[in-house]
């Protein structure tokens, strides 16, 4: 298992950050009948980080996750977690993964349901999972199917955090709670991922909650890869410029940093740059984006040439499959 | 705050469950693992086929007693002439008909659900998300289905071929080359059943929606049904009888009791065969002077004696369980690469 790092010549120029990787995906893409979910998609996520995997819907964040997580096959290319196949034995019992529809049997009953838990995974623990189900007041003999959508959600983290996993896939998590509840789950997680060092990819839309959460950050839209690196890497990477436009365009000295998207509004211009060289000194104001900013500017546009911040580059030679 | 939440859950098993990882209710045999989940799944189906086995198990062996009785009248088991003629023998046609019925109601019921309902709800994806393999859960679901339906199957048949073993011989209670008791008795219902219920589960597997499954599985069954009784005694060797003495109605060969037969046709002189319809004059005269010309010495009849049943049977179930085997092999080949 330590043996990774080895074959990645990259990673040395950027001493220190060849820590082991939960994810490494080399030129990862799936193709359905209607065409490419996901193409060419490379990155690596180093161990130990809470990722947010942002896009907008059909984006091929959950083909990801499957591919990941060895509900699906990737059509070209390879990923890997912590360095095994997604369909060896090895990376299963490492991976959790929480589908967004939260699927359970809705004949079993709660205690039921854990003990699937229990019976299908060595590293079962009884305890952790019934704690959340517990601090939810969900009553163990009630079934599946009488439960309100809030509970059966809470009753299948249960089921992904008792399996003590490694890594922890979560499409949409928090889509159907309440805020409380949401709360509460999203401090257990970053309390339980703190202590094990789990890594944790979560998809989601909600900006708000990224940004309470998440160190790390990989965006996709149209099937590939546009943003890819730790939070404040990647913030810090990029610069929001405002003034005054004249004849309702930025002024042109923008354009000698790479331009990630501009618009106008009123007389006033913002454009978000990835600046070659200082932004200072220019007919504008320069100030670092949060990451709300940084997000709503990448997805609007596509066509920005992405960035993959150093932490979480592969190298293009991939090991063999 | 702990206290406080486990008095407000039911309190009851399930806090206990985490100290003694038991939960069954103590029915002697331990389930666990995947072989837990599967029975817990499926276990009213489960029950259900096993509880309808057990069920016509019990009336055919009241069955059974009633006809011995009878029997025993006539002196059985030497029996004396006479006995088919109050000899009542619906309740055992009735029974080789009920039987003959379950491989079609199973592979509907039980297999066409199996994975269809799994991949249209989700769960595969749950079950999937485990530590154990997705061939693993494909071989269990396989595994255990096919143990309960092989039990149900065999217990019936064997309960059925033992009622009807008294008259077996006899034409006068079942036809051993009909249906009713060919696909009744023996391994044959076993045999069928299986082949059906992994058909249906191959084909859930495929369509991955339940309903639809269970439509097109019951196309499938049915057709199963007509290509066997189609090809049904095709599995025997037919066995030819010739006559050199005339076709009056005297010299028509003996065959042995309960023989099937397949053919009957017209030997002439020169050793051909004529159609045995080809001399179905109006007139007697008219018949025997066409016969006369053709020069009709005798009969050729073509049959297959009972003492075939139990061999075409094994024939015929090794036949379907190999292509069982096959199915099978598909579901898990092409399961463990594209399933969820």
């Amino acid at each position: 298992m330590m043996s990774n790092g080895a074959g990645y010549g990259g990673h040395e120029i950027y001493g220190g950050l060849a820590g082991e990787s939960a994810i490494e995906a080399h030129s990862v893409g799936r193709r359905y009948r209607r065409g490419w979910a996901l193409r060419d998609c490379s990155f690596r996520l180093p161990a130990g980080r809470i990722c947010g995997l942002v896009g907008p819907n059909g984006a091929g964040k959950t083909t990801l996750m499957s591919i990941a997580a060895n509900l699906l096959e990737p059509t070209s290319g390879t990923l890997r977690v912590f360095g095994a196949a997604p369909q060896s034995a090895e990376a299963g019992r490492r991976t959790a993964f929480l589908a967004q529809e939260k699927p359970l049997f809705k004949r079993f009953t709660v205690a039921e349901t854990l003990r699937l838990g229990r019976e299908l995974n060595p590293g079962w623990d009884q305890r952790a999972a019934e704690n959340i189900v517990r601090a939810g007041n969900v009553p163990f003999e009630a079934r599946i199917g009488t439960l309100s959508g809030g509970q059966r959600t809470r009753v299948a983290f249960a089921v992904a955090f008792g399996k003590r996993p490694d890594l922890l896939l979560l499409d949409e998590p928090m889509s159907d709670l309440d805020p409380l509840v949401r709360h509460e789950l999203m401090s257990t997680l970053l309390a339980e991922a703190a202590e094990r060092g789990t890594t944790v990819l979560m998809s989601t839309h909600m900006i708000a909650e990224l940004e309470n959460t998440c160190d790390y950050l990989l965006v996709i839209a149209e099937g590939g890869l546009r943003l890819a690196g730790e939070v404040d890497e990647l913030r810090t990477a990029h610069a929001v410029l405002t003034g005054v436009h004249s004849d309702g365009r930025a002024p042109a000295e923008v354009a000698y940093h790479t331009v990630v998207e501009t618009r106008t509004s009123g007389r006033q211009f913002t454009a978000l740059v990835r600046p070659d060289g200082p932004v200072n000194g220019g007919p504008w104001q320069a100030s670092t984006p949060n990451l709300e900013e940084l997000l709503l500017a990448y997805l609007r546009s596509p066509e920005a040439p992405p960035l993959i911040s150093p932490s979480s580059y592969v190298a293009p030679q991939a090991v063999a499959a | 705050m702990s206290t406080m939440t486990s008095t407000g859950s039911t309190g009851g098993p399930a806090p206990a469950e985490s100290a003694h990882p038991r939960a069954g209710r103590g029915r002697g045999l331990r389930l666990s693992g995947m072989n837990w989940l599967v029975w817990r799944q499926h276990r009213a189906a489960y029950w259900t086929l096993l509880a309808t086995a057990a069920i016509t198990v019990a009336l055919m062996l009241y069955g059974r007693q009633q006809m011995v009785t009878y029997l025993d009248g006539y002196g059985w088991p030497d029996l004396k002439s006479g006995w088919e003629e109050k000899f009542n023998r619906t309740p055992l046609s009735m029974a080789g008909q009920l039987i003959g019925y379950a491989p079609i109601l199973i592979g509907v019921f039980v297999g066409a659900p199996l994975l269809a309902g799994d991949l249209e709800g989700g769960t595969a994806k749950l079950v999937n998300a485990q530590s154990t393999s997705r061939v693993r859960w494909l071989a269990t679901k396989l595994g255990v289905t096919a143990l309960v339906v092989a039990v149900s199957t065999a217990a019936a048949s064997a309960v059925f071929t033992w009622w009807w073993s008294p008259v077996k011989s006899s034409q006068y209670a079942l036809d051993w080359s009909d249906g009713n008791a060919f696909d009744s008795s023996g391994p044959v219902p076993v045999a069928l059943s299986l082949f059906t219920v992994v058909g249906g589960i191959a084909i859930g597997m495929l369509l991955r929606r339940t309903l639809l499954s269970i439509v097109v599985t019951f196309g499938f069954a049915v057709v199963v049904q007509m290509v066997w009784s189609h090809f049904r005694m095709s599995l025997g060797d037919v066995i030819t009888v010739t006559t050199g003495n005339g076709v009056g109605a005297d010299n028509f060969p003996k065959l042995p009791d309960g023989a099937y037969a397949v053919d009957q046709s017209y030997l002439t002189a020169s050793g051909d065969l004529i159609g045995y319809g080809s001399c179905n004059e109006a007139t007697d005269k008219a018949a025997n002077a066409c016969l006369e010309k053709a020069q009709v010495v005798g009969w050729n009849v073509e049959y297959i004696p009972i003492s075939q049943m139990s061999s075409m049977q094994w024939l015929g179930a090794s036949i379907l369980l190999a292509l069982t085997a096959g199915i099978a092999a598909f579901v898990i080949l092409w399961g463990r690469k594209r399933l969820v």
